[in-house]
């Protein structure tokens, strides 16, 4: 009979189970503080602009906090942050070129 | 030594190791060797490495990795023993805060890791420098790079479609590891170039974006060879960052056929720099990228490949220097 063998686990944990809950979607943009967080790539900032005045055009949207990170390899300044959080009903963002 | 800290699995034969080590996703696709606890310690006792030594951290991941996670990798990787001091050494520099590791392994862009061997221990482990050292064939590059890959995705947890968003990827992130040919150049080495002592051993890792050739059969001249590369590095451009400033790191990974000319010439690494300069940072032209050299330094001055086509390789960075730098980390021991 062959010996048996015996194997290191080469990880640092099992991947964690995806977390968390998707937040509740409002059931309308009527009255809301749009968030639009770009992250500096390509045309992002006038891709996010260009959303934000269709928007204006189908809802009642009461204004907008822009904020742009300052790289696309870093979250946004703990200042924007802030003010996302206390300010906006909602917040669109985005990835990649 | 202190004790092995890794969960341990049990089986009846290697066969149904590898096959179990597939299905949990521990491998790059490639079987791995296994790693049992007899393996990994003598792999730390090459390097003088205890297993609860810290080689680096993820903080944006919470990971810590080990010297006993870099030799379990290096075991399935195929590494030797004598090896485990060149892998501990490229984890230390792409864990390093400018090798930023969360960055340039999760990206979109799929960067891969060059790991640059310099110093004695290319020849005491048998690292290819010359003819076809970028490809198949050798042990040491091959598996070097592929231990520190699979310390990134089976600890670093840069999984695709978990932490690695590439929307390609690379082949290169089987395994991209060389040796500089240091013989075949009187030019300084990389490592004694970027501060440590000749006669020392090192790694350098820079996270690649993408590498082109920089080919040119007609030149007999060091400034006809270095006036295509600028041509070539003019076209091409690099990536960069608005945010973070106009500094990148380029390697240039030059061929004897190019190299002779510089050589010949009496030309050092120091005067190829001062002569691509200004052919480099002169105005963009309609059709150009910009290269976005913070300083002359910046281009990272490597000679290796064999003879035969007339080229050099540029590799392109991954983001910009303010948050990302090729890292130089000596070797603490030699096998």
């Amino acid at each position: 009979m062959a010996e048996r063998i015996t194997g290191l686990d080469p990880t640092s944990g099992p991947l964690p189970e995806p977390s968390g809950r998707v937040a509740a979607r409002p059931a309308s943009l009527d009255g809301a503080v749009v968030g639009l967080v770009a992250n500096g790539l390509g045309e992002a900032e006038a891709f996010l602009d260009a959303l934000y005045d269709e928007l204006t055009n189908v809802h009642g949207i009461a204004g907008a906090i822009a904020v742009l990170k300052p790289s696309v390899s870093v979250p946004p300044e703990p200042d924007d942050w802030q003010r996302l959080t206390e300010g906006a009903t909602v917040a669109i963002t985005g990835f990649g070129g | 030594m202190t004790a092995l800290r890794a969960d341990r699995l049990d089986y009846d034969d290697p066969l149904e190791l590898v096959e179990d080590y597939h299905r949990r996703g521990w491998t790059d696709g490639l079987p791995i060797v296994p790693p049992t606890p007899a393996a990994v310690e003598r792999f730390l006792d090459a390097a003088g490495l205890a297993p609860g030594d810290v080689l680096g951290t993820v903080p944006t991941r919470e990971v810590v990795v080990t010297a006993e996670h870099a030799a379990i990798n290096a075991v399935m990787a195929g590494c030797l023993p004598d090896y485990m001091p060149v892998v501990a050494a490229a984890v230390r520099a792409h864990l390093h805060e400018k090798g930023n590791c969360h960055s340039t392994t999760g990206t979109l862009s799929g960067a891969s890791q060059l790991v640059i061997i310099n110093g004695p221990v290319r020849n005491d482990i048998g690292v290819a420098c010359t003819a076809g050292c970028f490809g198949p064939g050798f042990r040491a590059n091959a598996t070097i790079g592929r231990a520190l890959r699979l310390v990134i995705r089976n600890v670093c947890r840069s999984v695709p479609g978990f932490l690695d968003r590439a929307t390609f990827s690379t082949p290169a992130r089987y395994s991209f590891c060389f040796g500089e040919d240091e013989e075949g150049s009187p030019w300084l080495p990389l490592h004694v170039e970027r501060g440590l002592p000749p006669g020392s051993s090192a790694v350098t890792v820079h996270s690649v974006m993408y590498m082109v050739s920089s080919p040119d059969y007609v030149s007999r001249t060091a400034e006809g060879v270095l006036d295509s590369l600028a041509r070539t590095l003019r076209r091409q451009g690099t990536a960069g960052d608005k945010w973070l400033g106009d500094g990148t790191n380029v390697v240039v990974v030059m061929g004897p056929e190019h190299r002779r000319y510089l050589v010949d010439a009496g030309w050092s690494k120091a005067d190829a720099r001062a002569y691509l300069w200004p052919l480099l940072t002169a105005p963009q032209q309609p059709g150009e990228g910009r290269v976005k050299l913070g300083h002359p330094e910046g281009l990272l001055l490597v000679a290796a490949g064999g003879p035969g086509m007339a080229e050099t390789w540029v590799m392109f960075p991954h983001l910009a220097w303010a948050i990302t730098e090729p890292v130089t980390e000596r070797m603490e021991r030699r096998p």
